[in-house]
Order: C-alpha cells, then structure tokens, then sequence
C-alpha cells in the first residue's frame, strides 16, 4: 500500500516537473523580451498572446495554407524518399546512382531553384510543394537506406533458403527492420517540409507563413514576428510528436541482434571505382540538359552545361569568373566546416547523454524540437544580431541546422542496440558508461554516419542561407545577388560548385564510414 | 510565344486569374484576352494602380482578364516576362539594364517611381540631412547595394572609405537598437514601419541628390512590343487608368488594397502613410504634363549617367516611349 502510495506520488511528480520547468521558462522568456524591448528583437509570451488572439483568424488561413502544401510536399516527397530507397534495395547496381542522384538534387541551394520552380509552375502553390518535398525526401531517404540494412545476415540466409528472392526479403525482412530508421526520418523531416513550404512562398505569393512573416520582420513588428515563429514551431512540434506516436504504435518489436561478418576488403575493380563517378556526371549532365530542353526553358535564364563551362573555362574572363566564385566560396566553407562539426558533436553528445540520463530527454527533447522548428528565416537574423555578423554568429545558425537531425538520428540509434546484449551488460552489472561505450555506442554508429552524411548538405544549405538572409556575404550572399541582377550565369556556376563540394564533402565522410563499419556495422556494407 | 499557344503554365495563370476575378466580384468578360503582369514584390499599396484597375474592371472593359502575379524576397521577376509567361513586369532601370546585359530583350516602356524611392534613413539626434553626413558612420544596407553608395558618393565628392559599411538584413531594427547610425532603404517600406511605432526617422531622398534612377519601370521584350502591341497598349491603358485614380484618392487606394489582400496581414494606416509617401515619387511636373508613367529625353540621359556609374553602360534604345505616345494621342 505505502509502495503504490509512493508511486502515485512520483508519478504525480514526475508530471509536475515538466509543467513547473516550462512555466519557468516560460517566466524568463518574458523577462529577456521586457528587458530588451527597445531593441525591437524579442516579444514575449504576454505580447505573443495578444497578437493570436487579435489577429487568430489571419494566423490561422496562414498557418493552414502553408501547412497544406507542406504536408502534400511531405506525402510526395517521401513517397519518392521510399521508391527510390526501395529501387536501390531491389537493384543493388543501381543504388550507387540513385544515391549520388539524390545527394546531388538536394544539394542544390534554395536560392536558385525556388525562382525556377516558380517561372516552372507560376503562380499558386506548386514552388511550395515542390520545396516542401525537396527538403524531405533526402532526410528519409538515407535513414531509410540504412534500415533496410539493419538486418541479421542469417534472416536474408533464411529468406534465400526457401528458394525466395530481392522482393521477398524486401517485404519480409527489410520493411520491418527498416520502420524506425523510417519514422526517424519522417519525425526529422516534419519541420524541413514547413521551412521548404514557407521559403516557396518567397518566390511570390499572396497567402501563408512566409508571407505574413516577411511582412511582419520588415515593418518592425516584432509581436508578429514572434507570434508566427511560434506558431511555425507549435505546428512542427505537432507533426513531430504525432508521428512519434504513430511510430510507437506500428513499432513494437525490439531492435535484433545483427551479427555480420567483418569485410575482408574491397573485391570490386579499381577501374570500375573510377568509371562509376565519370559515369554518374555524364548523366546528371545529361538530366541537367534534357529536362531543360523538354520544359522549354528559355536560355536567359535555364543556363544549361555548356553556358557553365563556357563561362568558367574557356570564356576570357574565366579566370575572373573563377576567382570570385572560389573566394565566395571559401569565405563560406570557412564557416559552413567548423558549424558542422560542432552541430554534429553536439547532437551526438546530448544523444549520450539523455540516453545516459532519460529524465532529462522529457525536458530536452521538446526544446531541441523547438529550436530546429522556428524557421531558419526568423533564427538566423536574431542569432546574428545576438553573435554579431562576424563568423560566429554564421556557425551557429549552421550547427543549429544540423544539431537537431543529428540529435534525432543518434538518439534513435543508441536506441537501437539489440536488448540481448544489454541484457548482458546487465548481467555483468556494467556501468551505464561502460554500457554506451561498448554497446550503445557502435550500435549507434551507423545511424551516426548517416546523420554526418546528411549533414553535409545541410551544413551549406544553412550556411548559404544565412548568407541570404542575413550576412550578405560569402558564396549565399553571391547567388542573391546575382539571381536579383539576372547574372544567372554566375548564378549556375555557384550551383554547380557547391553541389560538387557536397558531394565532395559527402563522399570523404562514406569512405571514413566504410573505415569504422568495417568493424562495427559490417551488415551495412554486404548489401 | 504567340498568343495563341496555351501551354501550361498559361492554362495555369489562366485558373488564377480567373479565380481572382470571381473573388472580387468582377464580371467575366466575353472573350477577354487572358495576360499577366509580373509584380516585383509582396501586395502592398505599391501596387495599388494596378489593383484599382483590377476591382473596377478597367481591364475588362479594354478586353484583357489580368492576372497579377505577386513577388517576393527571392521572386523572379525579369524570367517570367523574357519566357513569355507574363506579358509585362514590374523592374527597376538597373536591374532591367543588368538583364539586357545578360541578353534580354527588354524595353522599359513606362516608369511609374520618377524619382528613386532610395533614402539614407537616420534618427535625428544623430542625422544624415546630406550625403557628407555619411562620412565616418556606419551605415547598414545590404551589400547588394555597395555600387548604389558608390554612385551617390561619387555624385556628391563623399569619401566612400569613410563610411562604415555595416551588412543588414532589410530591416530597421538594427538602427534602433543602434547597431548602426543610418539605413539605406526605400522610403516608402522602413521609415514607414518606423513612423507606425511612433519613430520619426531623418530621410535624405538620394534622387534629390544626383541619383537619378527610374524605379518600379514597366518592362516588355521587344517582341512583345512588335507583335501584342495592342494587349500592351490597353494593359498600360488600364494601369494608367487605375493610377490616376490612386493620386484622386489615395488613402482609398489603401483601403482597397487592404481589402483584396487580406491574408497578406496589411495595416491599414501604414498603407495610407505608405500611399502618401508614395504620391511626390510618383506625380511630378512631368507626370503633370504628359501623364502616368511617363519619361522625358532628359530624364533618359540622367539615367545613362547613372547607370554608367553603377558601372552599367546602356544607350537610350533601354526606353521605348512609343506605345505611351500612342496612348495620349488619342
């Protein structure tokens, strides 16, 4: 009796403390923006309410318009996510060209393609969409890759014993190992379809967040300002816990014990490792030209290959042409590269420790949602004026970008380790350290490299957006210009270096995985 | 494009177009011409000689349904109007005389901003009432517009090392928080947010000062102007129409663009002020003289010079007068 009394006690505790830790908060957000109400930077929770309640109607057409044509982004871009995950599966020899396929059109910057989607679609919401599902499908795409893997090599023994094929051990084993790398993906991917839809309605539109939110920071609004990133956040964080939820409810199953033989080495031939990479720009160029040339897309402004080429090779001032681009461009690696591995080390270090200490992760994880889900619009401005506009203040808004994937990733996969060996650990009565270095930890590894692979594009996609937005420097700051001054030339080169850094960039981090997975997640390399 | 063609996009405009109509009340027109006009940002009261010529059917009564379509922060404007998909856009000199550069086909054929809206907004306990003011402040403005600075120095014997170029977000915070001594802005868009919450801000008009530039221009390709001469004509038509109405009234030009727009979160009072600091850029001695929109040879060659400062070379063949000769001779 005095044991259940005692229960209902923490239990009521144990609501109490996130009630109480989020009224404080919420106290001290209030004092910073009475504190600081001259500077026209923060609103708090008082001023935010008052601007809801006066202005519901017109937060609420916004907020369901831009939420529509995220969510059908989401549906499509996923949707495509898991075609192409499963493509990849069904059809190994194809899987290193739909993956560098994948990588290379997410890399390529908002600044550029939300003007050529919208002369492509016009006006209404297919730029919303299309952004929506471009900044989705590559988040759930790679998750999803890794958790088709996560499988023991003997249930693919058994599936092959029964004289059964891909397609079987597609629907057997696959689809289920792969369901919580796949809602990882989907939770992460909850916020990026809002950000993608409110950066479509950039490129012209009469309704929606991004809308009312550019407005708002222009004519000093700050309450507005506030009261839309609140509202962005609430609905992201929304999507996110529902999809957890949902997640919970599909996913009972504990995580299996994969135990797969270490790799011996690479049986693949040299020359093919070299033509793979030839072969993949070939046709990327070949999609570059033809769908321009099937769309019809005038010249002045759908620079095809050749314009690119010309203008940095053999045009006159091609040198000209490249040394602008190469020191924009290095101004923006100088700070995209320390802003990643910061976001990445931070993700990965909070992953540990709420693993280590979970009542924590009730508090944590609602505020590290919060954090990626107020648009980077909105974010990278404030940081800016908080850090300055010199280098800080540009890594922070790019570790931001990438904490919270990484966050989300590293957390699901220490998650992740097979109940047999902690049971183990356990039984040994092991240290909780000793447990996440020995267990945790390499379980985790390749839900760590995904996320570090994915953050490469992101960490350019955030860095060239602050550039945007708010420094005007660097090669984001090259790309606005150029694409207000119709120096669409430049604007395309910009573009198509930055999508060869990334993949650059992406592919130096796979060969450092394939090091570490050699020994730690070799199932991961088989198939 | 010829006119007959319906691609897709245009089937698309089209839908637009045709449920802004029904959405303000306008009555289809039998056998109305389908076109669409690029705006160069977000609906505002900027805008409002077109969304008068719009609600009160001055367009229709020419034959033409128009569809407007909104810019935005990283809208195209110029890409729509060279692909054909709108047949006339909202530009500025400069960035028109940057896309032919590029090879567009444009002509500026009207300019409805005569004198540049740029300012050098201050706060006046520590004013810039004149370009040498500058000298030894920091001024926040986006770097974009380093070559306009450049220009307004060299007009004016500034010494542009002096000045503390501070990069911003288009944004006054920064000047009230006092991060920066001045802006370089609009008049129209800042210092009207400003005002709203009571701030009464110093500007220096930079077109009073040598800057001649023609803003918010109206921009056709060649094309266009050859062989849709009379869409052209009867669109510009219309537009005239529903800015002369705006300088008749403009505070119920902001009314109606409050009411058409009213997802877009306007403030009415800011679009009156706006409207109101809008009108002296807008209506002058020449506007008075031969209409709406348009531009003397004089003005041309100021612009040249401008523009050649701005490090742009162009010749008076960027201006084409003659469908607005054509509108007034009749």
């Amino acid at each position: 009796m005095t044991i259940a009394l005692h229960q209902l006690r923490r239990r009521g505790a144990d609501r109490f403390y996130p009630v109480l830790s989020a009224l404080v908060a919420l106290l001290m957000w209030e004092l910073l923006a009475r504190v600081f109400a001259q500077t026209y930077l923060i609103a708090g929770p008082v001023e935010i309410s008052r601007y809801l309640w006066d202005h519901a109607g017109l937060v609420a057409r916004a907020a369901g318009i831009t939420t529509f044509a995220a969510a059908i982004g989401f549906v499509l871009g996923n949707a495509v996510a898991i075609a192409l995950a499963v493509a990849a599966v069904l059809l190994p020899s194809l899987a290193r060209l739909i993956s560098a396929l994948a990588l290379v059109v997410f890399c390529l910057p908002l600044v550029a393609t939300g003007p050529i989607l919208r002369v492509i679609w016009g006006p209404g919401l297919g730029p919303q969409i299309t952004l929506a599902a471009l900044a989705v499908y590559y988040t759930t795409f790679l998750p999803l890759m890794v958790g088709l893997r996560a499988a023991p090599p003997s249930w693919f023994d058994l599936v092959r014993s029964y004289g059964r094929g891909r397609f079987s051990a597609l629907v057997e084993v696959r689809a289920m190992a792969s369901l919580p790398y796949l809602f990882a993906g989907l939770q992460i991917a909850a916020p990026a379809a809002f950000l993608g839809a409110m950066f479509g309605e950039f490129t012209g539109a009469e309704r929606g967040m991004g809308v009312l939110t550019i407005r708002a920071m222009r004519s000093l609004d700050v309450a507005g300002t506030w009261a839309l990133a609140s509202t962005a956040a609430a609905i992201s964080m929304l999507a996110y816990a529902g999809l957890g939820r949902l997640s919970r409810a599909l996913n009972n199953g504990p995580p299996p014990l994969i135990l797969a033989p270490v790799l011996e080495g690479e049986r693949r031939a040299r020359w093919r490792a070299l033509l793979h990479p030839i072969l993949v720009t070939l046709i990327l160029l070949a999609i570059w030209w033809l769908s321009m040339e099937a769309a019809n897309l005038s010249p002045f402004f759908a620079k095809r290959p050749a314009d690119v080429w010309a203008f940095l090779i053999t045009a006159p001032e091609a040198a000209a042409h490249r040394a602008t681009l190469g020191a924009a461009l290095l101004e923006t690696l100088v700070l995209a590269l320390p802003g990643y591995l910061l976001g990445l080390a931070l993700g990965l270090g909070l992953a540990i420790v709420l693993v280590l200490a979970p009542k924590l992760a009730r508090g944590v994880m609602p505020v590290a949602i919060a954090l990626r889900a107020i648009p980077i619009v909105i974010t990278a401005p404030l940081i800016v004026v908080a850090l300055g506009r010199g280098p800080a203040g540009t890594i922070t808004i790019v570790a931001l970008m990438i904490f919270f994937p990484s966050l989300v990733a590293c957390y699901q996969g220490l998650a992740r380790t097979p109940r047999q060996v902690l049971d183990l650990f356990d039984s040994y009565a092991a240290s909780p350290l000793r447990r996440m270095a020995s267990a945790q930890f390499p379980a985790m590894l390749p839900a760590f490299f995904a996320a570090a692979r994915m953050a490469v594009p992101a960490a350019i996609l955030a860095a060239t957006t602050a550039e945007w937005l708010a420094t005007g420097r660097g090669i984001g700051g090259l790309m606005a210009l150029t694409a207000s001054t119709s120096g669409y030339k430049m604007l395309w080169s910009a573009v198509v270096v930055l999508a060869a850094v990334a993949v650059a960039g992406y592919v130096v981090v796979a060969q450092i995985e394939r090091a570490v997975l050699r020994i730690y997640g070799a199932e991961q390399l088989t198939r | 494009m010829t006119r007959n063609s319906i691609s897709r996009r245009g089937f698309l405009a089209t839908g637009a177009g045709g449920v802004l109509a029904a959405s303000f009340g306008a009555s289809p027109a039998r056998a109305a011409t389908d076109v669409a006009f690029q705006l160069s940002w977000l609906p505002s009261v900027q805008f409002a000689g077109s969304y008068i010529a719009k609600s009160r059917g001055y367009w229709n009564d020419l034959g033409l349904s128009v569809s407007l379509n909104p810019g935005g922060p990283n809208a195209p404007v110029e890409p729509p109007v060279v692909a054909g998909n709108a047949l006339l856009g909202i530009s500025a000199a400069d960035y028109t005389a940057a896309a032919v550069a590029q090879g567009a086909p444009f002509r500026i054929i009207a300019v409805a901003m005569q004198k540049n809206p740029f300012v050098i907004a201050s706060l006046p306990d520590k004013p810039v009432n004149v370009p040498k003011d500058l000298e030894g402040r920091k001024l926040g403005m986006a770097l974009a517009n380093t070559p306009v600075l450049k220009a307004l120095c060299s007009l004016n014997d500034v010494d542009f090392d002096a000045i503390e170029i501070v990069p911003t977000q288009y944004d006054a915070a920064p000047l009230l928080a006092g991060q920066v001594d001045c802006l370089l802005c609009w008049e129209t868009d800042l210092p009207v947010a400003m005002m709203m919450r009571g701030i009464k801000p110093v500007t220096m008009l930079m077109a009073d000062y040598g800057y001649a530039l023609h803003s918010q221009t109206y921009i056709a390709t060649q094309d266009s102007i050859a062989n849709r001469r009379a869409d052209l004509i009867a669109l510009l038509r219309g537009e005239i129409h529903g800015w002369n109405d705006f300088h008749a009234d403009p505070d119920a030009a902001a009314a109606l663009t409050v009411d058409m727009f009213p997802d877009v979160g306007l403030n009415l009072d800011a679009q009156k002020l706006q409207a109101a600091l809008q009108v002296p850029l807008m209506f002058t001695d020449v506007t008075q003289a031969h209409g709406f929109g348009w531009f003397t040879d004089d003005s041309i060659a100021a612009n040249i010079k401008t523009l050649a400062l701005l490090g742009q070379d162009v010749s008076a063949d960027l201006w084409d007068r003659s469908l607005l000769e054509e509108i007034h001779a009749s």
